[in-house]
């Protein structure tokens, strides 16, 4: 059994950890209310009005942000290769184009499927 | 130094066709017009199948590719390789292939009738595959975490294809969930491990725990967590709440491929994670393992017995079953590690066969029965002999009970692993819980023999003859086949692994 103290250890600290600061803030937190409180928080800016029931958004920017990480990804593995270009040699070269292809056939689906027009 | 590696190709060409098939399916997919479509699916039929014939190359030998120079500190000669082939990982991906196989075989009229995005379920589907594949062959922690998360990745998606059915983004939303919490606490305890040992191979980590003197809570609380980790991917209780809903709400095929393919890459990933890098801390691992069986074959047996919908039961039944592959491992404590793993890896390869079956035609009866009932089953075996033949026969191999000499078989290896490494209790509670097993999976096959009723709506409920199209004939006729087969003989499971 001994082995196991540390788990629960783990376990007592984490559960105490929850309790603590939940009930620290409950117990001792000064409660004087106010509008701007209450608002919801958006870095200390004033909330942007939503519309009734939460509002909608086009869906489209959705595919725009996942487009987007297609790109970002690709940059943040092409940018170490072109510095050691010269080290990693033909080698590199052929893994970085499987690697571009893979992509590209990932972009290819979207263009096809109608994810590149807005409307 | 050269930063390039040598890499052997010829051992991770499985993995690299069920991959580029995917891809290939997925941009094929976006070319052609939608007639067309439902090519996607042969097509990596005929993928699964390709690499399946690669790994007739590699079975004269061992082989390492992804090494690191320097060896492990043991100097054997696959030390510190994050990608190995030896019998073990051939098993895993003959199992995997074979029943991917099966599953996209049962996907082609599912995808058809119920106008599921065909490329995309083929892609994930293969996607997935790809990830089992590397799984089994994976002996660095970042592989196997890698692989574990290319496994589950696709899994979420293909699980809410169905985008216009509720209960399939309930049953994604719970996978994902579950899945994505498991990944964290398996993350924190590797990280916990790697930080005290400053090793990521197997070997090496074994290696560093094995010194005596570097025992230490943080090496414990890591391999817990890790362990608690893989629990949540194979169910088992208490990490198990998804499961059932998980696989009622997905297409059927994608529930057998949760619960057969997906279930054995996380049984694969644990297994190597605590037979190979844990191996010194097995006083640790292996008594939580053991709790973890009990638990889990008990509630997984006791709930399946109050089941009354086909695919629920299955799910329940594949939890109990979870709990028997826990078994060997979980008796290693005191004992030989090397002598439970087969018995693991035996056990897993005969539930795949024998749940896929079950699976089989559990997916054919839904495309006629949506509610798949266990009533929908009752008088099969007078209008669809053949058919009702296998679902019985599959049930008789997850009961354990003769003629299913494939499930006798795998139970009695398991059986012995606590017995002969004194574990006795943890033997009692399996044995009570196969006979507990005994009575939801005879009550069910005997459905399948009894007469309609003589009322109204039993006469309703009356089985059709079904026409059976030859892709689902083939996916029952190959796990009908390897059930009876390996009942004639089973030692090939065992002899397999060498």
């Amino acid at each position: 059994m001994n082995s196991y103290v540390p788990i629960l250890v783990l376990g007592a600290l984490s559960l105490g950890f929850a309790v603590v600061s939940i009930g620290a803030g409950a117990l001792t937190g000064p409660k004087r209310y106010n509008r701007a409180k209450l608002d919801a928080y958006e870095c200390g800016i004033e909330p942007t009005p939503q519309p009734v029931g939460g509002g909608r958004f086009p869906v489209k920017y959705y595919l725009t942000a996942m487009l987007f990480i297609i790109f970002d990804i690709e940059i943040v593995f092409l940018y170490p290769w072109a510095v050691h270009f010269d080290a990693l040699g033909i080698f590199g070269l052929v893994e970085m184009v499987l690697f571009i292809v893979t992509l590209l056939a990932a972009y290819a689906y979207v263009w096809r499927r109608g994810g590149l027009e807005w409307d | 130094m050269s930063l390039v590696q040598s890499i052997d190709y010829l051992a991770i060409t499985p993995a690299l066709v069920v991959a580029v098939v995917g891809i290939a399916v997925l941009v094929l997919d976006a070319f052609v017009t939608d007639r067309r479509r439902q090519l996607t699916g042969w097509i990596s039929a005929v993928g699964l199948v390709v690499a399946a014939v690669t790994l007739l190359p590699l079975t004269d030998h061992p082989r390492g590719t992804f090494c690191v120079p320097g060896g492990g500190r043991g100097g054997l000669d696959l030390s510190s390789c994050s990608y190995v082939v030896d019998n073990l990982t051939l098993a895993f991906q003959v199992l995997v292939l074979v029943g991917a196989l099966v599953v996209v075989l049962l996907s082609l009229d599912t995808v058809r009738d119920s106008h599921l995005p065909a490329g995309e379920y083929y892609f994930l589907l293969m996607m997935s595959v790809a990830g089992a594949v590397t799984m089994a062959a994976s002996r660095d922690v970042i592989t196997l975490v890698i692989a574990l998360e290319v496994v589950s990745l696709p899994a979420f998606a293909l699980v809410a294809l169905p985008r216009y059915d509720g209960r399939a983004s309930e049953a994604a939303l719970k996978l994902f969930l579950v899945s994505v919490v498991s990944t964290a606490v398996m993350l924190f305890g590797l990280s916990l491990v790697y930080g005290v040992t400053g090793a990521v191979h197997l070997d090496r980590i074994a290696t560093a725990l094995s010194d005596p003197g570097a025992r230490n809570a943080a090496l414990v609380l890591g391999v817990a967590l890790s362990i608690a980790g893989f629990a949540f991917k194979v169910a088992a209780v208490p990490f198990h709440f998804w499961a059932p809903d998980t696989y009622v709400g997905a297409p059927v095929p994608v529930a057998a491929y949760l619960s057969v393919v997906s279930k054995a890459a996380g049984f694969v990933g644990l297994a190597l994670l605590v037979t190979q890098g844990f191996a010194p801390y097995a006083d640790v691992w292996a008594p939580v393992v053991a709790v973890l069986a009990a638990l889990t074959m008990t509630v997984g047996n006791l709930v399946a017995l109050r089941q009354r919908h086909a695919v629920r039961l299955l799910a329940w039944s594949s939890i109990a079953q979870s709990g028997y592959i826990l078994v060997p491992l979980g008796a290693a404590g005191k004992g030989d590690i090397d002598r439970v793993l087969p018995a693991t890896v035996a056990y897993v390869l005969a539930y795949a066969v024998m749940n896929l079956g079950a699976f089989a035609v559990v997916t054919l009866v839904g495309r006629h029965r949506r509610a798949n009932r266990l009533e929908d089953y009752r008088g099969l075996g007078r209008t669809e002999p053949l058919t009702a033949f296998a679902l019985a026969f599959a049930l008789a191999c997850l009961a354990g009970l003769p003629p299913g000499l494939l499930g006798l078989f795998a139970k009695v290896v398991v059986f012995q692993a606590p017995v002969e490494q004194g574990t006795g209790w943890l033997a009692v509670v399996m044995a009570i819980n196969v006979v507990i097993g005994l009575y939801y999976y005879l009550a069910w096959a005997a459905t399948l023999y009894v007469s309609p009723g003589r009322d109204m709506a039993a006469q309703q409920a009356r089985p059709p003859s079904y026409r059976i199209s030859w892709s689902d004939g083939v996916a029952i006729g190959i796990t009908l086949g390897a059930a009876l087969w390996l009942s004639v003989v089973p030692r090939m499971v065992l002899e397999a692994l060498g």
